[in-house]
């Protein structure tokens, strides 16, 4: 009892806001609390979510939040490395890397935006130094059906914050293990994969787990780069809560229950898939 | 590989590490350079395995280093990739010069039954005991034929009832792969059991080189003696005190002194010598004489003298050396 009180400072918020939230959401995409009477039975809501023009939502969403991680993650693996491998002198400017850190995600948004449109920088300069012969012709980067734009914007955003917890890990590698390797004639590939990328693993999974979750449920960057249809699931959600009529809105908090119990499985399963890797290597 | 060092000098923050070094190590010889800490050796080790560079002075190799006879150094701590079995440990250098996958087996498995690793092949580092962990840090090293093989410190994490067997296991391997192979250390007992020669590095110097029986009875300088062992010095007091007129002493800058383990103590109620401190040292007692105002150290087997008991002294070999005149 004494704990629970010593902790009620943490307890108090996280169940008022979030089980609270979630039980307000999950009741609502039941039916109860609704602003208007649900229709349909108590599943109604859920069994829209089964319908085509969701699940490709659904799999846009995946595939938009695993390529920008996974492209994050391995841009951001390799680029720890070169940083970590620079001389001392070089390392404070190195520190520039941080920069999108500090950038909000929406001015990350206008950033690309800005630079990759048909009528943006990128654009411009292609036509400037003759390389198109109209902005029309310069490759449709956005709003293309691909994702592109929000993958851009991620991995802009995403690839700083991988650099900055590889390079916190590469503090602990000692540097005589690369040596070690080198003396053994390995190439600079061979390195990374067999010494480095091993010691980076464990923060690689969180981080992948992190940008993979982040990116499946934003909602910024696709209010600005994201597509119509297939629209992301945060965009199909906020759309269902606010943009139709009120009937939609246990379907709205039935996709964030979704999205929910998502994260939750895939936390579980990713977990559990790299624990049983380590075990398998262990047992080799 | 014959292996030959000329004049090795390296500063690090304006402290001279390594001054003028030169040695020699013939093919298929085992050197051993050994030191107090911090005088250089492991430094000297990473220049001698291209890690670091020198700031003068020379490193010539018969033939030269290449990938397929490179020179590994095997570290104090072995640095055996924590990620991978001692199989892939041991294939590391093969995978990377990307031979057939049955030739990697055949010669992993091979070096593997050499060093009796064979049941250790699925264990990753951290299963392994420090011994284990040596072994495979060799077995890696040799398994891809190198022209030179250089080890720091191959004794300093091992229990003391393992040195011994390491360092006649080292020599064993060493002979039979026919390796150059260069150590530094400070455990002077298995230098001395696994080395052809033995050079002595004080304050970044080598004050001696040459074969280990040499270094050992005719250390080059007093401070190389004094490093390899204690020595009690012959004074002209004792001299007198043990009636030794007739001993050679140098009347220069010379010192003339013997090992305790050359002066022999007998009971003698009239004996010049008085015992006044008896150390057991397990396998031989150390004794400590009082010679009117000079002291002596003795080891003996002999375990029935008591402080106070009078003894006579012998002194059964002296030995000479120019001190160091730095």
């Amino acid at each position: 009892m004494r704990t629970l009180i010593k902790l009620s400072p943490l307890l108090i918020p996280f169940c008022v806001l979030f089980l609270g939230g979630m039980v307000l959401a999950v009741a609502q995409s039941l039916g109860f609390f609704a602003p208007l009477e649900a229709e349909g039975g108590l599943f109604a809501a859920y069994s829209r979510l089964l319908e085509p023009p969701f699940l490709r939502s659904f799999g846009f969403s995946l595939y938009v939040a695993l390529v920008s991680a996974l492209v994050s993650v391995g841009l951001g693996s390799v680029l720890a490395y070169g940083v970590w491998k620079l001389p001392a002198s070089l390392q404070k400017t190195a520190t520039l890397y941080k920069v999108p850190l500090i950038l909000p995600h929406i001015a990350v948004a206008f950033m690309i935006l800005v630079f990759w449109t048909k009528s943006g920088v990128f654009a411009s300069l292609a036509f400037h130094v003759g390389l198109i012969d109209s902005a029309g012709e310069f490759p449709s980067v956005l709003y293309s059906g691909n994702g592109l734009g929000m993958i851009l914007a991620y991995v802009y955003k995403e690839t700083p914050f991988v650099i900055l917890l590889a390079l916190a890990m590469l503090k602990r590698l000692d540097p005589r293990l690369i040596q070690t390797a080198v003396m053994f004639g390995a190439s600079r590939p061979r390195i990374f994969i067999s010494v480095v990328l091993p010691h980076l693993k464990p923060v690689l999974h969180t981080t992948f787990i992190i940008l993979f979750l982040y990116s499946f449920g934003a909602f910024d960057i696709p209010f600005l780069l994201g597509e119509s249809s297939p629209a992301m699931v945060s965009i199909e959600a906020y759309n269902l809560y606010f943009q139709r009529d009120l009937s939609n809105r246990p379907a709205a908090m039935a996709m964030l229950v979704v999205m929910f119990l998502f994260a939750a499985l895939f936390i579980g399963i990713y977990a559990r898939v790299v624990s049983r890797m380590e075990m398998r290597e262990r047992k080799l | 590989m014959d292996c030959r060092v000329i004049g090795l000098s390296k500063s690090l923050g304006g402290k001279p590490v390594l001054d003028n070094v030169g040695f020699s190590a013939g093919s298929g010889e085992l050197v051993s350079i050994i030191g107090p800490s911090g005088v250089g050796k492991t430094t000297l080790l990473m220049i001698l395995a291209g890690l670091e560079s020198a700031d003068s002075g020379a490193i010539e190799y018969d033939p030269q280093p290449s990938k397929d006879q490179p020179a590994i150094l095997v570290f104090q701590d072995y640095l055996l990739f924590p990620n991978l079995t001692v199989f892939e440990n041991t294939a590391f250098g093969l995978r990377a010069r990307k031979l057939p996958r049955k030739e990697i087996k055949d010669r992993v498995s091979h070096i593997l039954g050499y060093f009796h690793l064979q049941d250790k092949m699925r264990s990753y580092p951290n299963q392994l005991s420090a011994g284990q962990k040596q072994r495979v840090a060799i077995a890696r090293a040799m398994v891809v034929n190198p022209g030179l093989l250089l080890l720091d410190e191959p004794f300093a994490n091992l229990d003391r009832n393992l040195k011994l067997e390491t360092a006649e296991f080292i020599r064993a391997t060493q002979q039979e792969f026919g390796i150059t192979t260069i150590s530094v250390t400070h455990d002077l007992t298995e230098a001395f059991v696994m080395s052809d020669k033995i050079g002595i590095m004080l304050g970044g110097k080598l004050v001696q080189f040459g074969p280990a029986g040499e270094v050992y009875s005719e250390p080059a300088t007093f401070e190389a003696a004094k490093f390899l062992g204690p020595v009690n010095v012959i004074t002209p007091s004792l001299c007198r005190a043990l009636n030794l007129a007739e001993a050679p002493i140098p009347d220069n800058c010379g010192t003339m002194y013997s090992r305790p383990e050359a002066v022999r103590i007998q009971a003698d109620p009239q004996g010049v010598g008085v015992i006044s401190q008896v150390n057991f040292a397990g396998h031989y007692i150390c004794y400590t004489v009082a010679v009117e105002q000079d002291t002596l150290l003795v080891y003996s087997l002999h375990d029935g003298y008591s402080p106070g008991d009078r003894v006579d002294i012998q002194i059964l070999k002296y030995l000479t050396s120019q001190r160091d005149q730095s």
